[in-house]
């Protein structure tokens, strides 16, 4: 009989990071991590122009009412003219200066993309935790209704609510972009919460009479912030191209000035031959700002995941 | 005459602490339709060592020094076409079945013919089959289930594919590596109880790779005893067994429980192995030997020859057996 | 069998999600502002045709009522009549279906394949040149906003360039020639087809791509690759036979999690280069007001990603025989 003596080591990564979360020390390890990701660095960069952009969006028009992006016409052009010196990316069929409309067109997308992941991720982490942690129906109830919603075209969708309640406004627009993208972050939040719920320091902490309500908020949740706080950037993504396109529609906000907005002006009034000045800029704006996210996402990625930092990936 | 001969045999890897020397010096040899088994603790270089004599080493992996001579050839000079013949026609391999070692998404019969069709092309569908089919019968798995997927079978079943995989091309040499792991102990003597019945059968050599040194001595005619890299004590079955000379190899056999199931205190080794990456110049094993004096640490290990067929790298036993 | 259990249990999670969505859209319809009545039935009729609509939708009845006329019509293909069109709304949408369908799977299958050709050849030659330009090529042209690229694409090629027609699916005097045959008919489509296609697939391969190369690196660490490799196999078999097949897994699961995402795109394209599909029609009848063809072609899209979701499913299966037994 030939028997064998299992040696068994087990790693005990079980450490209750709440209790020693040292946010700066854990804040500048990452960073030193990111720091050596090229399109991260890149993405960074990019988005502190489109920041700057957002900022300065009020500047231009204190220096001339004209230059107001939604109102304010050039009294002496009334119609689409290429860029100029008073004009620097040139105006629009209105006489409108396109330059000052594309700084605002950044503060919008800011605030639809931060605003609408903020909410949606805020929704996912929620549902997560609570699906991960009640298990059961709950559980069963929260991911069937993920499920129902993560094929839906959200675009579509709006569309469709738009044909039923007529024009959106934009914070509907952004609070409807959230209701629709919080599956997603809800699943990978869940997928941690399971794994988290039977470590020692949770059991712990259960025996020791900890509340269902604590043991979420100290506990599990400081755990999976980082994940969410990462999905967070792949929302901002997806929610200012879903408004872009319902603005290049004619769906969006008729009261705000977005790079969508911009496009639908040069496709509709026909500008789109004839006007390259004003049709590749909000393009390349919107383009590079998902760009510039996504880039961001990946080098958190990295930070995050020990396994792809390993891997050192050229990417 | 030696069917495989390895000679001063030290492999590395390139990682990102600097360079580590998972084996140093290695050299060994075995005739053929003998079996040679290697025990170690994880990370002392056993596996390396399978996978450099099959150089399929990862991509960060050197062979430093030495010679592998197969049937009188260095296979280090080969080129990769040379080599890629070689395997599994000469040389052949039983992972560990635990280890994922069958692509799931295959039947498990096209696994097996793939490497028949590999290295004999000329073979028609039926000729694989039916040789499938006789592999099957050898290590008792049932017929019908050759079309399967792996996940179709239980963990001993795909062990016993393995086998039966590994013998598809009749192959000279057949390197095991720790082919028992993760198996209950039932299906893991009838596993041990195959190799020992295809080594009759087929007068193949193994090289069985093993944690557990009583499994090495129940299969192997020859047994190394490695640590940290080095290849510690070497010999007949019976001479380790019996005269176990470095104190590494008395820990061990002292930490199993005995082939006789003889009642002995079990004693584990305290401390850890050394670091790889800057290994201690003396003795590698000093830090944990109860025997080790001064000069172990300070000089490096010298083999010494106990009988002509067993060896030990050790300066205590060269005084013991002065004396 | 398992594959049937399998198809069927699928089957029924679609029919569910697909009566949740019908049913919402019945309440949002009664909670929206505005008469449901203006909205279904066309205000210029006749007042004894709008009175026959009105009681063909149960409009004059109680609301649990109408829920239920609404259930009958949906599943009788009684959607009413287009304000637009002028024609019964399940004709206008009919007739569009087969051109959404031909855009919608050409283009998932071609970036698919191809983001999956791509990227195994990507993670073959990681850290190489070919594999940073593949990387960064995907990146970029997965981020463009894709009705900018449908209008650049038209900029160059069409106006610019002259290649390829501006907008529109067929050239109508060949459609009516009848001396043209099936050939010259389907190639007329297939050059008009071009632009859209392009950019529907510049727009997705590069994710698949980027998938499936990473999906690639973490299948070559896999222990059967070794074993393959132990086997003699050549690198290509290794990489072509053994690791592409389960590399591609994930790549099938992602084409299912997008397909929201691709016919929001297909209808971006379809409105962009007046392509004649479902897409465009629900684009064109919600900016005009028109209710009835706006449902319809929501419902219908509605099916088309939940029927595509269970082939991909099923695709999955196919590939994967731990689903498949």
């Amino acid at each position: 009989m030939t028997g064998e003596i299992q040696k068994v080591t087990t790693v005990t990564t079980d450490i209750d990071l709440s209790e020693r979360f040292h946010l700066i020390s854990r804040f500048l390890e990452g960073w030193s991590i990111y720091k050596k990701s090229f399109l991260g660095k890149i993405g960074l960069i990019l988005l502190a122009v489109f920041a700057l952009m957002a900022l300065c969006s009020s500047i231009p028009p204190l220096i001339d009412p004209m230059y107001q992006p939604m109102s304010g016409v050039d009294p002496e052009i009334f119609k689409a003219t290429g860029p100029s010196i008073r004009h620097w990316l040139g105006t629009d069929f209105m006489g409108r200066d396109i330059f000052s409309q594309l700084l605002t067109g950044a503060r919008i997308a800011f605030m639809v993309g931060v605003s609408a992941a903020f909410m949606s991720v805020f929704l996912g982490t929620a549902i997560g935790m609570i699906a991960g942690y009640t298990g059961k129906f709950m559980d069963t109830f929260l991911m069937r209704l993920a499920d129902m919603i993560m094929v839906m075209p959200s675009l579509l969708v709006l569309l469709m609510l738009a044909a039923l309640f007529g024009q959106l406004s934009i914070w509907f627009i952004v609070f409807f972009i959230a209701l629709f993208r919080w599956p997603g972050v809800s699943r990978v939040i869940r997928a941690q919460t399971l794994s988290l719920k039977h470590r020692p320091f949770i059991e712990a902490a259960r025996v020791a009479g900890a509340s269902n309500l604590r043991i979420i908020f100290r506990h599990i949740m400081p755990n999976v912030l980082p994940l969410s706080f990462l999905y967070m950037t792949f929302q901002v993504t997806s929610a200012i191209i879903i408004e872009a396109a319902l603005a290049f529609l004619g769906f969006g906000d008729p009261g705000t000035v977005s790079w969508g907005m911009m496009l639908q002006w040069v496709w509709k009034t026909g500008h789109m031959f004839k006007a390259p000045y004003w049709l590749l800029p909000p393009g390349i704006c919107i383009s590079l700002i998902t760009l510039s996210f996504y880039m961001l996402g990946r080098a958190m990625d990295e930070v995050l995941d020990p396994r792809l930092r390993k891997e050192g990936t050229t990417d | 005459m030696a069917l495989l001969v390895v000679e001063n045999l030290s492999v590395g890897y390139q990682t990102q602490n600097g360079y580590l020397h998972a084996v140093e010096g290695v050299s060994f040899s075995l005739d053929a339709g003998k079996s040679l088994g290697f025990v170690g603790e994880s990370g002392c270089g056993k596996t390396t060592l399978g996978m450099a004599v099959m150089r399929l080493l990862p991509s960060n992996g050197l062979i430093r020094e030495g010679r592998i001579l197969f049937d009188g050839e260095d296979l280090l000079t080969k080129t990769d076409e040379e080599m890629r013949q070689i395997r599994w026609q000469e040389i052949a391999m039983i992972f560990q079945a635990a280890m994922n070692a069958l692509n799931p998404v295959h039947r498990v019969i096209d696994q097996i013919t793939e490497a028949i069709y590999t290295h004999t092309p000329s073979h028609n569908k039926n000729e694989a089959h039916e040789q499938v089919r006789a592999l099957f019968k050898f290590v008792g798995l049932p017929e019908d289930r050759m079309r399967d997927y792996p996940h179709q079978y239980s963990g001993g079943m795909k062990q016993r594919a393995i086998i039966a995989m590994a013998l598809a091309c009749k192959p000279k040499l057949i390197i095991a590596d720790e082919p028992t792991t993760a198996l209950d102990v039932i299906v893991q003597d009838q596993i041990l109880e195959e190799t020992k019945s295809l080594q009759r059968e087929f007068g193949v050599s193994i090289i069985y790779i093993s944690h557990d040194i009583s499994i090495v001595a129940d299969i192997c005619h020859d047994i190394g005893v490695m640590y940290a890299g080095q290849l510690v004590e070497y010999g007949a079955r019976e001479e380790v067994f019996d005269n176990p000379s470095h104190p590494y190899t008395k820990a061990l056999l002292s930490s199993y429980p005995t082939l006789t199931g003889e009642k002995s205190q079990l004693m584990p080794i305290p401390g850890e192995a050394p670091n790889l990456i800057n290994p201690p110049f003396g003795c590698r094993f000093s830090d944990r030997c109860t025997e080790a004096s001064v000069s172990c640490k300070s000089n490096p290990s010298v083999w010494l020859e106990i009988t002509p067929t067993h060896k030990v790298l050790c300066h205590q036993c060269g005084k013991h057996c002065g004396e | 069998m398992e594959l049937k259990r399998y198809i069927g249990r699928r089957l029924v999670q679609i029919f569910v999600i697909f009566f949740v969505i019908l049913t919402v859209l019945f309440l949002l319809f009664r909670l929206a502002p505005g008469d449901p009545v203006s909205r279904m039935v066309d205000p210029n009729l006749t007042p004894e045709d709008a009175a026959l609509l009105i009681k063909e939708f149960g409009l004059d009845q109680p609301l649990l009522m109408q829920y239920l006329y609404y259930l009958k019509n949906f599943f009788t293909g009684h959607f009413g009549f287009s304000f637009h069109y002028g024609q019964p709304v399940v004709q206008i949408i009919w007739n569009r279906l087969p051109n959404t369908i031909l855009l919608f799977t050409t283009s998932i299958i071609l970036s698919a394949l191809v983001g999956i050709f791509l990227g195994k050849i990507a993670s073959w030659h990681k850290g190489e040149k070919t594999d940073i330009c593949m990387t960064l090529g995907a990146l970029v042209t997965h981020t463009i906003f894709l009705p900018w690229l449908a209008l650049i694409m038209i900029w160059v090629f069409a106006y610019k360039l002259g290649w390829f027609p501006i907008t529109g699916m067929i050239t109508v005097e060949i459609w009516l020639d009848p001396q043209a045959g099936l050939w010259t008919k389907a190639l007329d489509v297939l050059y008009h087809m071009t632009l859209p296609l392009a950019t529907l697939f510049l727009i997705h391969f590069g994710s698949y791509l980027l998938i499936m190369r990473s999906s690639m690196l973490d299948t070559l660490k896999e222990d059967y690759i070794l074993t393959g490799r132990a086997k003699g196999l050549s690198e290509k078999v290794i990489r072509d036979h053994h690791a592409a097949p389960n590399a591609a897994l994930p790549v099938v699961t992602s084409v299912g999690l997008s397909l929201a995402f691709s016919i929001n795109g297909g209808a971006l394209t379809e409105t962009v280069f007046t392509w004649p599909g479902i897409g465009r029609e629900l684009v064109f009848s919600v900016s005009h007001n028109d209710y009835p063809l706006a449902q319809a072609s929501f419902l219908l899209i509605a099916i088309v990603v939940l029927l595509s979701n269970l082939v991909v499913d099923i695709l999955y299966a196919y590939l994967d025989p731990r689903i498949r037994y």
